[in-house]
């Protein structure tokens, strides 16, 4: 099983402006996979529409087979709830939800935050933020809110775990918390972990490193 | 999602507290301006339904037409007549044609509770050097005080001293005044049919309105021999058991009859006019009260979706639908609508309460208590008031919450990526 880009085009406005053309890769589930390349090569894009997040002006992405386009409404927000996590170059927490409260949000679409409680505050232990639970975000540093997004984005277990430049806005050493955080989450819940980075140290700790340039693929080490 | 929309709520207290404002004063301004023009209309509704009849049989009138005077002129010697000035007007009768047939036929209608033959003449009511012209109603007083309040308006003497003959008079206040005459005096009445007749003033009577108490009651005998018209009788006043049904009996009965037949509320139509631009003043108040509210609501929720748009844009890429995002704004409209309804309620309740204790001149024999101002406090006017404010609220909030909903989150997510 796995998650597959099938000669995927992106063009966006009006006269287009080619964004991606013709990418195709496949990511087998429990594989870290850095997307690097220069700024404008396409790789958030590229994350975005794996993620299933925008949508491909040409080709498919499949998630173990199934077209993340033809899926209806229901499926869809199923889908982002249950099998996909985010963490974004900024945290997006929401500010007048505590701690354990922005880390149970996905938990709470389907009324499953009482029974995640225990569970959000295990991660919220691991992520060493356990005492501050109950604080709000204007409450953290940087690094710890981050730390915050991380946790929600595991909080539902995903099959999928999509970062956008997690550690873009972050000194280096909460940058390196927050890499051991995915690398964890990957060897311990075999989440397949697809990275947008600019950094090199931590795109080459990944398993596997795509390369984007002109919104093509340059380099894949797989 | 109802947690959240709350939390909202309360990070931005002065906007919301604002927005509360608008939607109570827009529910309290309903509830007491209703409570007092409905309190008035009842009030008013009160005041004709229990100080006059419910219906009035008059002697019939005809409006003359073009042929209406053929007959006079030519007596059908000609088949047709072409006027240079066409024949217009109208033409009275002096007498209801067949009163015992009405008596029979109000004796037997279930909906009928009393009746009283009338004769309501013109007359010029004299004492000493002054004159006063005056209408002079006779009547039997027993039927009489059954069909309207005279008999409970007396302010000297008993209605029913006016017998059933020997030219005893009740003078209204007003008339009395002007007369100069006091109780027990003589008076002499003219009604242009031979020489003046001589009455007795056996009491006094206040309607409560002026014009009311320019009028003098005898009995129908004394009236009718003073008019040189014995048995003839030019009105009959009828009450119903439910007033409510006055108008349609009214125009049943005259489509059987050629006597010109009127309820009250068809003679005091101007009344329900005042009553209808009453209603559009109100409606007119409160519109634009919950329009200013429900665009300070528009506002402030316009405001927070700008300021959100990154919550949006993370509430849907965890799975969460448009009609979540959607309900997160319209929840919040629904709030502010329900509890700045709720209070706008509790303190338009006491507002009202207030002013029914505030002097007005009410009147005995009416369901309003004596000198104070009639509010209405039904729950129709609460429950109207309720879902006015919370209807402007949601609709305030829908446009807000659409726009919200509107956005995927990539369009949001992408102004802060490459």
């Amino acid at each position: 099983m796995a998650l597959s880009a099938q000669q995927v085009s992106k063009r966006i406005g009006n006269p287009a402006t080619q964004i991606l053309t013709s990418i195709s890769l496949e990511i087998p589930d429990g594989q870290f996979v850095a997307l690097t390349g220069r700024s404008g090569s396409g790789k958030s894009t590229l994350l975005y529409m794996l993620s299933g997040l925008d949508s491909v002006s040409d080709g498919a992405v499949l998630a173990d087979g199934k077209d993340l386009s033809q899926m209806k409404r229901v499926e869809k927000a199923h889908f982002r709830n249950e099998q996909i996590g985010f963490v974004f170059q900024f945290h997006y927490l929401i500010a007048e939800l505590t701690v354990l409260e922005n880390v149970l949000l996905p938990a709470k679409k389907y009324g499953k935050a009482a029974e995640r409680t225990e569970f959000a505050k295990s991660i919220l232990e691991k992520v060493g933020l356990a005492e501050k639970h109950q604080r709000l975000p204007r409450q953290l540093s940087g690094g710890e809110e981050q730390r915050v997004a991380i946790a929600r984005a595991l909080i539902m277990e995903p099959k999928y775990l999509f970062a956008d430049e997690p550690t873009g806005s972050l000194d280096s050493v909460n940058g390196e918390v927050v890499m051991k955080m995915l690398e964890l989450a990957n060897v311990e819940k075999k989440m397949t972990i697809i990275m947008v980075t600019h950094e090199m140290d931590f795109a080459k700790r990944a398993q596997r490193q795509i390369q984007l340039a002109d919104g093509k693929i340059m380099h894949d080490s797989s | 999602m109802i947690s959240l929309a709350i939390r909202y709520l309360f990070s931005r207290k002065r906007q919301s507290l604002f927005t509360l404002l608008g939607i109570f004063l827009g529910a309290a301004g309903f509830v007491i301006i209703s409570g007092f023009f409905a309190g008035f209309r009842t009030f008013m509704i009160d005041q004709l339904v229990n100080n006059s009849a419910h219906i009035f049989i008059e002697a019939r009138q005809e409006f003359l037409t073009t042929h209406s005077l053929d007959d006079a002129f030519f007596a059908k010697r000609i088949s047709h007549a072409f006027w240079k000035s066409v024949p217009a007007g109208k033409k009275d009768y002096n007498r209801i044609e067949n009163p015992e047939g009405w008596y029979k036929r109000l004796e037997a209608d279930p909906r009928v509770d009393a009746y009283s033959p009338q004769l309501v003449v013109a007359a010029l009511f004299s004492k000493g050097g002054t004159s006063v012209s005056a209408t002079l109603t006779g009547c039997t007083p027993e039927q009489q005080a059954r069909v309207n309040t005279i008999a409970a308006n007396m302010t000297e003497g008993a209605f029913s001293e006016i017998g059933n003959g020997g030219n005893r008079i009740i003078l209204g206040q007003e008339l009395l005044r002007r007369l100069g005459a006091k109780l027990l005096q003589n008076i002499l009445v003219s009604t242009g049919a031979g020489a003046p007749t001589p009455f007795q003033i056996v009491g006094v009577y206040d309607s409560g309105s002026k014009g009311g108490n320019q009028q003098a009651y005898a009995s129908l005998a004394d009236v009718q021999r003073a008019n040189q018209t014995l048995n003839l009788v030019n009105q009959i006043d009828v009450r119903l058991a439910d007033y409510e049904q006055s108008a349609s009996v009214a125009t049943t009965w005259s489509g059987i009859s050629l006597e010109a037949i009127e309820s009250w509320d068809q003679r005091n139509a101007n009344i329900f006019t005042i009553f209808s631009l009453q209603a559009m003043m109100r409606n007119i108040i409160v519109s634009v009260v919950m329009l200013v509210a429900g665009f300070g609501i528009y506002n402030v929720l316009m405001m927070t979706v700008t300021q959100k748009m990154k919550d949006i844009a993370i509430l849907q890429a965890m799975g969460y639908e448009s009609w979540e995002v959607r309900s997160l704004f319209l929840f919040q409209g629904l709030v502010l609508g329900a509890i700045g309804a709720a209070l706008g309620l509790i303190v338009g309740y006491f507002v009202c309460q207030y002013l029914e204790t505030l002097p007005f001149g009410g009147r005995a024999g009416t369901t309003v208590p004596l000198g104070h101002l009639a509010i209405d406090l039904s729950f129709a006017i609460y429950s109207q008031a309720a879902l006015l404010s919370i209807l402007s609220a949601l609709v305030a909030s829908y446009l807000p919450a659409r726009a919200a909903a509107h956005f995927t989150p990539i369009e949001i997510i992408r102004g802060g990526t490459e």
